[in-house]
């Protein structure tokens, strides 16, 4: 036992550090002993000092809890309401005892990764929460002199043997640390992960889960006292326009000469092929960008297919056979070898689409004369966002601390750190010895941010003599779903990661294209599915490095390859004479899928019968109506949608009516905030299927704004229906903010097809492919 | 040095009287619950009440505001005090009730495009007390330059937000 340790609980270790003479708090801590450092911390320490690394969760004398995480919310509520009752749940204090939630800024958070898949995530926490209950047993036992199989914890107080306890009374005028074990990378896309078992809290004994818990971080944002990254100012700080190279691949010819009789206080500032204008003044500065942008001259490129010829660029002029295929999980059977007795085959295309956050990014970058750097940004991953600052800089990660605030929704585009203009801000503030305020323009975040990765799938089913399928067939063909390179520091030649590719393996900067929608249909006895990879469009050929460049959205890349899926089984059953949903229900053997999917039969007021309708039509002014289904398996969460549409074929215009949505993601954490997540979620999902894609001509995005890339108004909105109906005897947590939005692409487009009895097999459904898609 | 109205406070600026209303509230006057969005009005993060109607602050220059008064989310909770002739101590530490509706329904998700949609109802409630969800939908959609919008999809919430709200300042009405 090391000097200080009072005693060891499940692989972590409780040390009094001294005793005070007021206040006294236990402080979650990573591990300092050498036995119970993990590797990578070890080697980590070389950089960080690990003894200043904040807590995980620390308990103070008068009971208040604050936990610390390295994720940052985007609007889910997460970390400020399901955390905290997960964290109470296993600590067993009440939800009113978590007084604080300290989110994402690198210098005061232990645990770093990427916001995703945050229930996941919070696996960490929960750990840290039950090592800390069992930890604080023990020393009430020692405390109350009771055997500690004699003590309960329940509302923040241990009792047993007549004899009680509270947490604060446990710590006060002490300093305690627990000690714990991590594993991983505190900077690497994934971050920590808490080792150890300790004992869960079993789902029958929960009184915090499953309930619905406030979000608090909306009062101080609702009433104005919120600071958003964009409130953020700093002495003498500069406001930066940055004036992007006029394609994705040009390069600065000559920068446009600044008018300084009109714009005295502006001064143009150019690191390489990154040309900006700053002025302490913003409006002088986005004035003045206008004048030196037009005057600037850019090296011509035309590295790009038309967004008009995507999809034939993708099967025709792409080489798939450079990068290795990667078979599906699910694959089994001669599915190849499989002749039924019908067979539908499908060519379908998913078209890129945007983040598009409201509010285009914006940072302010800190270099300080001794090399030390601040960034103020949002950020879904700081973590790994400082690593990238660093190596740019090439600098140490201790020179760089990253500051996060809350912003605008990013959907996943910085899940590897960067959205862009922070790199920028940096550069800048390197350049002019000053804090430099980076916001982008409306443009710049439409043309210069990535985007969801294009794909395409080639689908064949076969029926069998009794209509069910025989074999199933998908190849899913597109770029990779991430790159993480800053785009500031390519432009202004400095150091940034390898692109995405065959070989990179950076994080999720592999090229290679997985197949990401898990295989639901168990009752198929011949399935083959394959997913191929290639460089991302353009960029190879543009000098610059740049060309379009994606990154993971919302149920990345199982919305691209669930999409041409359910639409292909949909149209599969039509093919089959047989009603969609109760062709599902003929292929799924999950008792908890026939159960979603026999739920939403009852709440969407289905009509069972095959596609399509009985009054399905193709011309005419006349509107003609139709309803499709779809389903999906994410994180452990159970979907299936159905919307009901009217088309009016002449016209081309799909109005989404009704969507309902029955989920069951197992333990539900908190049912009014989950109920919010799948609402939105939703309705971007039916933006997405109705109006979104990014278009582009052979050099640059010209969907620039929201004329050019429109998404759903609230007069759009269908009337929504969603039911949460969870199996109540799994003890997993799914997830909430994900899936929604990809459910009701292909049920709308299905929907389609038993509305005008044809099939549409692109995105979105904006008039000019919904003409093509009826002429055919 | 022109003069504006803001929150029923008169302030002087120093800004040229070409400068968009949204530069001069959030640089010079410390006004930043109205955000940037898209600098085209086009999508209503930066939205004011101009005399009681909504207006795009990134394309509103400041001569065109005045003699003109001007609000923000900031200054809806001593607007609805000035409107139902509150004491201090009855207004103090009260929110306007679209805001506190909000609150109630738990309405925002990332919340950035809540400031110009806060005040857009607003508008509507002060003139429609009791909105139908079509009257909702189109203030939303059609009564303005351009649809406010959401991007993380918020709009059902939206719905309920702004239908608590009418009922809020009903009972606000009557008390």
């Amino acid at each position: 036992m090391n000097a200080g340790e009072i005693l060891s609980v499940h692989e972590a270790r409780v040390s009094r550090r001294g005793f005070l003479g007021s206040g006294g708090a236990l402080a979650v801590v990573i591990g300092l002993h050498p036995s119970l450092a993990g590797q990578a911390l070890a080697a980590e320490a070389v950089q960080v000092d690990a003894t200043r690394l904040p807590s995980w969760i620390e308990i103070a004398a008068d009971n208040a809890v604050t936990i610390r995480t390295g994720k940052c919310d985007f609007g889910q509520s997460s970390i400020y309401t399901a955390y905290r009752q997960i964290v109470a749940e296993e600590l067993g204090v009440s939800i009113d005892a978590m007084k604080t939630v300290i989110s994402g800024d690198t210098d005061t958070t232990p645990e770093g990764g990427g916001t995703f898949g945050l229930l996941r995530s919070a696996q960490n926490l929960r750990k840290v929460a039950a090592i800390t209950r069992e930890a604080a047993l023990e020393l009430a036992s020692q405390t109350l002199g009771v055997a500690r199989s004699a003590l309960s914890v329940k509302d923040g107080v241990i009792s047993g043997g007549g004899k009680s306890v509270t947490y604060g009374q446990l710590v006060a005028g002490q300093d305690l640390q627990l000690a714990i074990k991590v594993s991983g990378d505190l900077n690497a896309p994934f971050g920590r992960r808490v080792e150890g078992n300790p004992p869960f809290k079993p789902r029958a004994e929960y009184t915090i889960i499953g309930k619905p818990v406030t979000n608090p971080s909306l009062e101080p944002k609702i009433s104005g006292k919120a600071k958003w990254i964009g409130d953020v100012k700093l002495p003498g700080m500069l406001h930066a326009r940055v004036i992007h190279p006029a394609t994705l691949g040009s390069t600065l010819v000559s920068a446009g000469k600044l008018d300084s009789a009109q714009f005295p206080g502006a001064r143009v500032v150019t690191v390489g092929n990154l040309l900006a204008v700053v002025s302490p003044n913003e409006w002088e500065a986005v004035q003045a960008a206008q004048q030196v942008g037009g005057e600037t001259q850019w090296s011509e490129w035309a590295g790009l297919p038309e967004s008009g010829q995507l999809f034939d660029h993708m099967r025709n002029a792409i080489d798939w056979a450079e990068y290795p295929v990667r078979p599906g999980r699910a694959n089994k059977g001669d599915a190849k070898g499989v002749k039924g007795a019908r067979t539908l085959t499908a060519a379908y295309g998913m078209p890129f689409q945007k983040h598009a956050p409201i509010s285009p990014m914006v940072s302010v970058g800190d270099v300080r004369p001794d090399g030390s750097v601040t960034l103020h940004t949002i950020s879904q991953n700081p973590q790994h966002l400082r690593r990238m600052i660093a190596r740019m800089l090439v600098t140490g990660e201790d020179k760089v601390v990253v500051k996060t605030y809350p912003g605008s929704g990013h959907y996943g585009r910085s899940n590897g750190g960067s959205a862009g203009s922070e790199d920028e801000a940096v550069i800048l503030s390197r350049e002019l010895k000053r804090p430099v305020r980076v916001q982008w323009m409306r443009a710049d975040d439409m043309q210069w941010s990535t985007q969801s990765s294009a794909s395409v799938a080639d689908i064949r089913i076969e029926l069998g003599e009794d209509g069910r399928i025989a074999a199933y067939e998908a190849i899913h063909r597109g770029p990779p779903m991430q790159d993480d390179r800053l785009v500031g520091a390519m432009l202004a030649g400095l150091p940034v990661i390898d692109a995405p590719s065959a070989e990179t393996t950076y994080g999720f900067q592999s090229g290679l294209v997985n197949i990401a929608d898990t295989w639901v249909y168990a009752k198929v006895d011949n399935v083959f599915e394959q997913g191929h990879g290639a460089g991302q469009i353009g960029q190879k050929a543009s000098p610059i490095g740049v060309g379009l460049r994606d990154h993971s959205m919302r149920t990345p890349i199982q919305f691209q390859q669930n999409c041409p899926r359910e639409l292909a089984i949909s149209e599969a059953a039509a093919l089959a004479g047989k009603d969609a949903l109760q062709f599902r229900l003929d292929h799924v053997t999950d008792p908890r899928f026939t159960a979603v999917l026999e739920r939403l039969r009852k709440e969407s007021g289905w009509d069972t019968r095959p596609s399509p309708a009985p009054a399905a039509r193709s011309t005419g002014k006349a509107v003609v109506r139709g309803r499709g289904v779809s389903i999906m398996l994410r994180d452990n969460g159970y979907w299936a949608c159905a919307a009901h549409i009217a088309v009016t074929p002449d016209s081309g215009e799909v109005k989404v009516e009704r969507v309902t949505i029955v989920a069951d993601v197992g333990v539900v954490i908190n049912p009014l905030q989950l109920r919010r997540q799948i609402q939105a979620g939703c309705l971007m999902g039916v933006s997405q299927a109705l109006f979104e894609e990014v278009t582009f001509d052979k050099g640059a995005i010209t969907s620039t704004d929201w004329a050019g890339y429109p998404i759903l108004t609230m007069q759009d909105m269908p009337e929504l229906r969603v039911v949460i109906a969870s199996d109540p005897t799994t003890d997993e947590y799914g997830q909430g903010s994900e899936s929604a939005n990809a459910l009701a692409a292909p049920a709308i487009a299905a929907a389609f097809h038993d509305a005008t009895g044809k099939p549409i097999r692109r995105l979105p459904l904006r008039p000019e492919h919904v003409a093509a898609a009826l002429s055919v | 040095m022109p003069r504006i109205t803001v929150n029923d406070v008169e302030r002087e600026v120093s800004a040229s009287p070409d400068t968009p209303l949204l530069y001069v509230l959030r640089n010079e006057l410390d006004v930043m619950t109205p955000k940037f969005g898209c600098g085209l009005a086009q999508c209503g993060a930066c939205s004011v009440l101009l005399d009681g109607e909504e207006v795009r602050a990134c394309i509103t220059p400041i001569e065109a505001v005045a003699g003109k008064a001007v609000t923000t989310v900031d200054g809806l909770p001593a607007r609805w005090a000035k409107q139902r002739g509150l004491s201090p101590q009855q207004a103090a530490g009260k929110l306007h009730p679209v805001q506190q509706a909000w609150i109630e329904e738990q309405v925002s998700q990332c919340g950035i495009c809540q400031f110009g949609m806060m005040i857009k109802i607003t508008e509507l409630l002060e003139q429609n007390a009791k909105p139908s969800d079509a009257d909702i939908k189109a203030a939303l959609t059609t009564s303005g330059p351009s649809p406010h919008l959401c991007r993380c999809g918020s709009y059902a919430a939206i719905l309920e937000g702004a239908q608590r709200a009418a009922k809020l300042m009903a009972q606000g009405a009557e008390a």
